[in-house]
């Protein structure tokens, strides 16, 4: 096989690949955006009848709680495990650390729902509600948030580290003065990428957080929301109905919208260099 | 203070680990106890009549994830290969920014794509009664996939350092024969991790696959018939888990498939693991 004929197959094998993120985007904008105005975002949710409610701000509420909550658990105890990490494990710690961290990081979001169905809804009662999505998510997005932590931590230059130590400076001043200046781009970075993977993430808040209709705004951490996501599940569904389905493209649009801002604006951040 | 937090965190971390894999286990075992191993494989899963036999979803799960990395892996490495060494700067972070959007979609749109544009595309190309089935459940998942397989091959191929590339020039190699003989096998354990983790992410999706595999609790007949509708162990998960009363031996059967694809997944993510660099890890 002579080199231009490697390289024609290679492009061709590579072409879809190529194309598919242009064509998917553009299909989506393309079915939604006609269906999308702004009665339709912030208009009047009452009224309506069952599956053709057209306002849609009571789901996007919804999923930005969710995955506002779930930021506000997790970052806590992900940032509090990278410190562990950094400053107190020992050696055999550190890689019990991270291996547990991996091992999160390979479960499948539904287990996450089948766990927190029956922790949470059943055995602490907290039934089908807010709190209960939001430490779902949390513990799904944990993993992704410590080892990025860990990560912006292992990046700062050693060297820093060790001249403030010299100079007597204690742990939190360490943390306070040399770590997070040089390090919170990557640490805001990985909150972004979290808070994007919250917003996306449906199949654990199906059956444990989110009604179809009902709610435009949760009474209390313990009553159901609606949320975006499964507000697309749903509406998918009514094949009979094609205005359902003219929605369930427009609210694709928001989640698309919602999730990309979340995720061009953590790439921009990690361009940025410290000194 | 800090001491009390990164303890308290760390402390946090393990519980959470302990009480998901513990309740799945205390959850399901009433199931394994009753019908033990042995239902592994049996094809029948009927919750009302008793029957709880595993294999249907077992070989829709295998089937979808299947299809989905025989697509991917080609397409994928061959789209990591061209932006690396064939497109110039501007090109390659344009095919970066790409993969980044794809990988940003959520999968209830994709769900939808495939509900409303792959389905019907099946339907009316191949002649079927309904496009609901494994082949269009294991094409959506192929571009699900494909963002972490190009992703990680493409960050293996860049950290190939230029003088490994000069040396191969030099020694007069072309540019199929550098491919296979040097950067292929040198990036090679950042493409498995990648193929392991696209496996992992197959295996466990839910929404999309359950809006398109058509969620009938049959095996394939024959085993390779991929164009009748299907179950996989995920979307079995996803349709019955709100219809069964929780503390029954329905419930404690879809336990029984969480931890079954649980176990699966979490040895496939260590395995990708084991070698892989941390770096790259976080960002997927």
């Amino acid at each position: 096989m002579n080199e231009r004929h490697a390289k024609t197959l290679t492009m061709m094998l590579a072409l879809p690949a190529l194309l598919l993120p242009a064509v998917c985007l553009l299909y989506i904008l393309f079915k939604g955006i006609p269906a999308l105005d702004w009665a339709m975002l912030f208009g009047s949710a009452q009224g309506a009848s069952f599956g053709s409610v057209t306002a849609l701000w009571p789901q996007i509420t919804g999923s930005l709680l969710l995955m506002l909550g779930a930021c506000v658990l997790a970052a806590p105890v992900a940032f509090g495990g990278a410190l562990f990490y950094a400053l107190a494990a020992s050696h055999r710690q550190q890689k019990v650390l991270l291996g547990m961290m991996h091992l999160l990081v390979g479960i499948p979001p539904i287990v996450y729902g089948l766990c927190g169905l029956i922790v949470l809804v059943h055995l602490l009662h907290w039934g089908i509600s807010l709190l209960t999505g939001m430490v779902i998510l949390a513990v799904i997005i944990l993993p992704m948030l410590l080892l990025n932590s860990v990560n912006a931590i292992n990046r700062i230059a050693v060297g820093r580290t060790e001249a403030a130590h010299a100079l007597g400076l204690s742990n939190g001043e360490i943390i306070r003065r040399v770590w997070l200046p040089a390090a919170w781009p990557a640490l805001l970075t990985g909150l972004l990428l979290g808070m994007a993977r919250a917003l996306s993430e449906t199949a654990p808040v199906l059956f444990t957080a989110t009604v179809f209709s009902g709610v435009a705004w949760p009474d209390s951490v313990f009553s159901p929301v609606t949320s975006l996501q499964t507000h697309i599940f749903y509406l998918a569904q009514e094949g009979a109905n094609a205005q359902a389905v003219d929605i369930a493209w427009a609210s694709a649009v928001v989640l698309v919208l919602l999730v990309t801002v979340l995720s061009f604006s953590a790439s921009a951040l990690r361009k940025i260099r410290v000194h | 203070m800090l001491n009390l937090w990164m303890r308290a965190s760390a402390w946090i971390c393990l519980a959470v680990v302990i009480l998901l894999l513990g309740f799945l286990v205390q959850q399901s075992w009433p199931y394994w106890q009753q019908y033990g191993f042995s239902t592994l494989f049996s094809g029948d899963w009927y919750p009302y009549e008793k029957l709880f036999g595993l294999t249907a979803a077992i070989i829709g799960s295998f089937w979808a994830a299947l299809i989905a990395l025989s697509i991917a892996i080609p397409t994928g490495l061959a789209a990591a290969v061209m932006s690396t060494e064939i497109l110039s700067g501007s090109w390659r972070s344009l095919s970066r920014t790409g993969m980044e959007l794809l990988a940003g979609i959520p999968s209830v749109v994709y769900g939808l794509l495939g509900l409303w544009v792959l389905l019907p595309l099946l339907q009316s190309s191949l002649g079927l009664l309904t496009g609901h089935n494994l082949l269009a459940a294991g094409l959506l998942l192929s571009v699900m996939v494909l963002p972490t397989i190009m992703v990680m091959a493409q960050d293996a191929l860049s950290e190939i350092s230029s003088e490994q590339r000069d040396a191969a020039a030099s020694l007069g190699m072309g540019w199929s024969e550098r491919l296979w003989r040097v950067l292929l096998p040198q990036a090679w354990p950042g493409i498995r991790s990648g193929i392991l983790l696209a496996l992992g992410r197959a295996l466990g999706e839910t929404m999309a696959v359950m809006l398109v595999v058509g969620s009938m609790d049959r095996i394939p007949e024959p085993f390779y018939n991929l164009l009748a509708p299907a179950q996989t162990l995920t979307s079995r998960i996803g349709r019955e888990i709100g219809e069964s009363a929780f503390g029954s031996m329905h419930f404690a059967a879809l336990m029984a498939c969480g931890l079954l694809l649980a176990t699966v997944t979490i040895t496939i993510s260590l395995l990708a693991h084991l070698r892989a660099d941390n770096t790259s890890v976080a960002r997927t």
